[in-house]
């Protein structure tokens, strides 16, 4: 007679406790550099240039942010801006005001390109990946192929074509520029996950009476929720995070967007750290919430057939 | 025939047109145009202190290049800075995928924390580093000092020996989230009968790793790599906002070579010479890495 | 109603052809079926009838229109696919009534249309669901339903059957050949299974390599095998099929073993016989009687399979009665109407 042998506990204790170590690496590494450019932007001047550093806010405030919003309302000249208040303490950068101008220029440029893009794509992204037609080889590669050139070579001629066209500073330029750098990715994640949908589902479509509108429509579209999902993050992500040609292609405040704005007053070594970092987080806030909000969809969007191809 | 005419303008094929035409016209325009624009400009002595005088050189501005001494030093920081970040970037990936590949709870929550450092925008993310590089006020010193690894503060980005490596932390921090978001879809795919034989056959923990897992992970992997090389090598947002190719050459890539000749020194031909250069470097690049380790691993 | 004319039809890939200069005429309301193992060119000679496939040569013509270069969504033909292909975004209800919606039909007579096709296929109860919460027999039968409620003049199928489990697929099968009776529309039914053929077909087209191998009715298709692929893929157990050589006198022989065969044939001459395992009965008069030894016996109740060992060494397998009462090792022997017998050319594979 034997006896049922147990599970021995301690490799289970052992799994569990690495496991927690790991994932608090984990959250250390991925989340602790944004933690501290949050904790300093809600601190004020005086404490966030104190040595050693205070981890955590001693007296969290957002006057910082309150600055940013009401810069426009103040007039920052050479004189007045020595002068600060009590929370930022030191140095407000000369182009404060434009801060708010700029977030909305991002703004409405992101979500421009987002939802132009999702139009551009699907439709492309159907043709080639469910009509076999000729030709259809060489406009996939041709597309794809306009991403092998470096950004810095395309500014200088998309420049002067831009300039050319009187553009520059125009939010369409900036939104069709950033349409051109986006859809060959959104499109490579579209033709992906529409390959994955089974094509049976296409011929009964057809059959049924569907053209290639109607199958579109009916099949393809509503059973890529999460690619679509995928596809617009991407493009708005890009579009608010872009940085090389947005430098290029707005020369005036009026119409430059946030990167732009932010690197001038990093760039700006008179600027008060804690109004910076709180830029910083105004900054990083859209995509990140973005990101982890639509993480689930992003992720099986972006990987459906993404690593086979 | 006929026949040939309906294939050419069937239904299909006018769909087709109809579906693709916007997409390739925005491309033609934005893409292609500043593309041959570009090479064109790289064929000729294009200088914009004087605009007027652009002579046809052919593949003069190409040799010239290469003649330049900066082009090499900037060769050898894009080299170095590609190599740590890919492979450090690879290597955390793939241990954040085997993290998040096991079952726990707070797995899900681990996973929506993975995207923040993707999310983040390239200025910010420099902007975030320096802050943290910081000689004065910067969280690194603090945080080595009260460790006991250093005796005073020091300034890191203006170390020349250790810029390179700031940096490729910041991209590589950046650039994670996505690698091992690949990889974990990759493995993922991977049948559990696999591990079950593999269990039965007396293979321990790490066999299992080295046997199945890799093995299985290849096309993952090679995609992985290619991405990240193809990424890396024209970084160019860190760059600007962190060092400005500083201190003295340290940080001085090929983008920022790049940069630095065509904005600064207004010389446009020698500039989209240098950028057509990356840019087949780059392809044959990313189809050597698909050659060689497709083979290998 | 709609008659089907295949001229010539032809597939290619690149370089290889997945259909041969197909010629194939199916009248109005026939139920064809297109029989053969996979990769025989019959899925894709179904898809170019309903315009899903290019035709690369060739003509199609519905009732003497030619359709070759219409789109599919204006063929007006109905197909139900092997793997159902239900929309899994919609109910069971708004599956059906798709076909209708896209043609604009008014709501009132859509409303109609899918309850009378409910009904009749008894999923009236299920109207409310979604395909992935059906078994694979309902699922299938809202895929007849889509099909039908269009009331086309042409069905297409492709291996609908195949899915599923034996039970259910002979129910499926009685459903299917009721609606053809009912309907009386052309049915077009592809299929690797000959009792499927054998017992819905008005004809059968036997496919292989991209051609047409024979073209007839059931009937004539099993008694009469234009070549030896043809007879070995109808009927289970599969046929005896014995190579040898003709002999003067119409004799055919291998090694020890003979056999009268009832074609002339000239002396000599490579042949394959057909022996179909069911064509053996007792010795009688008029038979040529075998004598064999019984290798393997396999009752299966209602009747019983022999794999005997006859002299010179030949393998067969028969078919008997279950009162036959054979043990393995046993001698037995029984006798072989030679007009019963299939002689092909044993190179050309053909019929004699």
């Amino acid at each position: 007679m034997q006896a049922t042998p147990r599970r021995p506990v301690a490799p289970r204790v052992m799994r569990g406790m690495l496991l927690f170590c790991f994932s608090a690496l984990f959250v250390l590494y991925v989340a602790g550099p944004v933690a501290w450019l949050v904790s300093s932007s809600l601190q004020s001047e005086a404490e966030i240039t104190a040595v050693p550093p205070n981890w955590l806010p001693p007296s969290p405030s957002l006057s910082n942010f309150e600055a940013i919003f009401t810069a426009g309302e103040r007039q920052v000249t050479y004189e007045t801006r020595r002068q600060g208040d009590a929370a930022t303490g030191g140095f407000l950068p000369s182009g404060a005001s434009n801060l708010l101008p700029s977030l909305w220029n991002s703004l409405t440029v992101g979500i421009w390109v987002a939802v132009l893009n999702l139009l551009l794509s699907v439709t492309a992204a159907y043709a080639i990946a469910v009509i076999n037609f000729r030709g259809r080889r060489a406009t996939l590669y041709t597309v794809l192929a306009t991403r092998v050139v470096p950004d810095i070579a395309l500014v200088v001629p998309l420049f002067l074509v831009i300039r050319n066209l009187g553009l520059i500073n125009s939010v369409g330029a900036l939104v069709v520029t950033y349409l051109a750098i986006t859809v060959p990715f959104t499109i490579f994640i579209l033709i992906s996950y529409f390959e994955g949908i089974p094509r049976d589902l296409y011929r009964a479509a057809r059959i049924d009476g569907c053209g290639h509108w109607g199958a579109l429509r009916h099949v393809y579209l509503p059973l890529s929720l999460p690619a679509l999902v995928a596809a617009l993050t991407f493009a708005f992500l890009t579009s608010w995070n872009e940085f090389v040609f947005a430098l290029v292609l707005t020369q005036n405040v009026e119409a430059q967007t946030l990167p732009i704005v932010i690197s001038g007053f990093i760039m700006d070594f008179t600027t008060s750290f804690s109004f910076v970092n709180a830029a910083g987080v105004i900054a990083i806030i859209p995509p990140v919430l973005m990101a982890v909000v639509f993480q689930r969809y992003i992720v099986s969007g972006l990987t459906a057939g993404a690593v086979k191809g | 025939m006929l026949a040939a005419l309906h294939r050419r303008f069937g239904y299909d094929e006018r769909s087709a047109a109809l579906l693709v035409f916007p997409v390739v016209a925005v491309l033609l325009v934005v893409a292609a145009f500043p593309i041959l624009y570009s090479f064109w400009v790289s064929l000729h002595d294009i200088v914009l202190t004087r605009p007027l005088r652009r002579p046809f050189v052919g593949f003069d501005n190409y040799l010239r290049v290469f003649d330049d001494q900066r082009f090499w030093v900037a060769v050898a920081r894009t080299t170095i800075y590609t190599v740590v970040t890919v492979a450090v970037t690879t290597l955390l990936a793939m241990l954040v995928a085997l993290l998040l590949n096991e079952n726990f709870p707070g797995n899900r929550l681990l996973q929506a924390l993975l995207l923040v450092p993707w999310a983040t925008p390239s200025v910010v993310n420099g902007l975030m580093w320096k802050w943290i590089y910081d000689p004065t006020y910067g969280l690194l010193n603090a945080l080595l000092l009260k460790l006991g690894l250093i005796e005073k503060y020091r300034v890191w980005l203006g170390d020349p020996d250790l810029t390179l490596l700031l940096i490729a932390n910041a991209a590589i921090w950046k650039q994670m989230p996505l690698a091992a978001l690949l990889i974990i879809v990759t493995m993922k795919a991977i049948p559990d009968d696999l591990y079950r034989a593999a269990k039965v056959d007396g293979a321990g923990v790490f066999q299992r790793f080295l046997h199945v897992t890799l093995p299985a992970l290849r096309p993952g992997l090679m995609l992985v790599l290619v991405y990240e090389t193809m990424i890396s090598i024209r970084h160019f947002d860190l760059f600007l906002i962190m060092t400005q190719g500083g201190p003295g050459d340290a940080s001085f890539t090929l983008s920022w070579l790049i940069y630095v000749e065509t904005f600064r020194s207004l010389r446009f031909g020698t500039g989209a010479a240098m950028s057509y250069i990356l840019a087949i470097t780059t392809f044959v690049l990313s189809w050597a890495v698909i050659r060689f380790l497709g083979r290998r691993i | 109603m709609a008659r089907i004319v295949c001229e010539q039809l032809t597939k290619r890939y690149g370089a290889s052809v997945a259909v041969d200069a197909l010629d194939l005429t199916i009248a109005h309301g026939e139920f064809m079926v297109l029989l053969g193992p996979s990769g025989c060119g019959k899925t894709t000679t179904l898809n170019m009838i309903a315009g899903l496939e290019e035709i690369s040569g060739g003509r199609m013509l519905f009732d003497d229109t030619d359709v070759t270069f219409t789109p599919p969504h204006k063929r007006e033909v109905a197909m139900v696919f092997q793997s159902y292909a239900l929309y899994p975004n919609k109910t069971v209800r708004e599956n059906i009534a798709f076909p209708l919606r896209l043609r604009g039909t008014p709501r009132a007579e859509i409303e109609r249309a899918v309850e009378a096709t409910a009904a009749q296929l008894e999923i009236a109860h299920l109207l409310h669901r979604r395909p992935q919460e059906l078994s694979g027999g309902q699922r299938q039968r809202v895929a007849l339903g889509r099909a039908i409620v269009r009331q086309p003049s042409v069905f297409l199928m492709d291996e609908p059957l195949s899915n599923l489990d034996a039970t259910l697929r002979l129910s499926m099968r009685s459903l299917i050949k009721r609606l053809h009776q009912n309907l009386r529309a052309t049915f077009v039914y592809v299929t690797h299974d000959q009792a499927e053929a054998m017992t819905l077909a008005d004809r059968v087209a036997v496919m292989r390599g991209g051609l047409i191998q024979q073209l007839d009715t059931p009937e004539a298709v099993y008694a009469r095998p234009a070549n030896t692929f043809v007879a070995g893929f109808l009927g289970s157990p599969p046929i005896n099929l014995i190579e040898g050589a003709a002999e003067a006198g119409a004799i055919f022989a291998r090694g020890d073993f003979r056999l009268p065969i009832a074609v002339a044939v000239e002396a000599g001459r490579t042949l394959t016989l057909g022996l179909r395992p069911e064509d053996v009965s007792a010795p009688g008069e008029g038979l040529t009687t075998i004598e064999a030894r019984v290798e393997l016996v396999s009752p299966l109740g209602s009747e019983t399979h022999l794999e005997v060992l006859t002299v010179g060494q030949v393998p067969l397998t028969l078919r008997v009665p279950k009162e036959w009462r054979a043990r393995e090792g046993e001698t037995i022997v029984f006798g072989i109407d030679p007009a019963r017998l299939h002689v092909f050319d044993r190179t050309t594979e053909a019929r004699l």
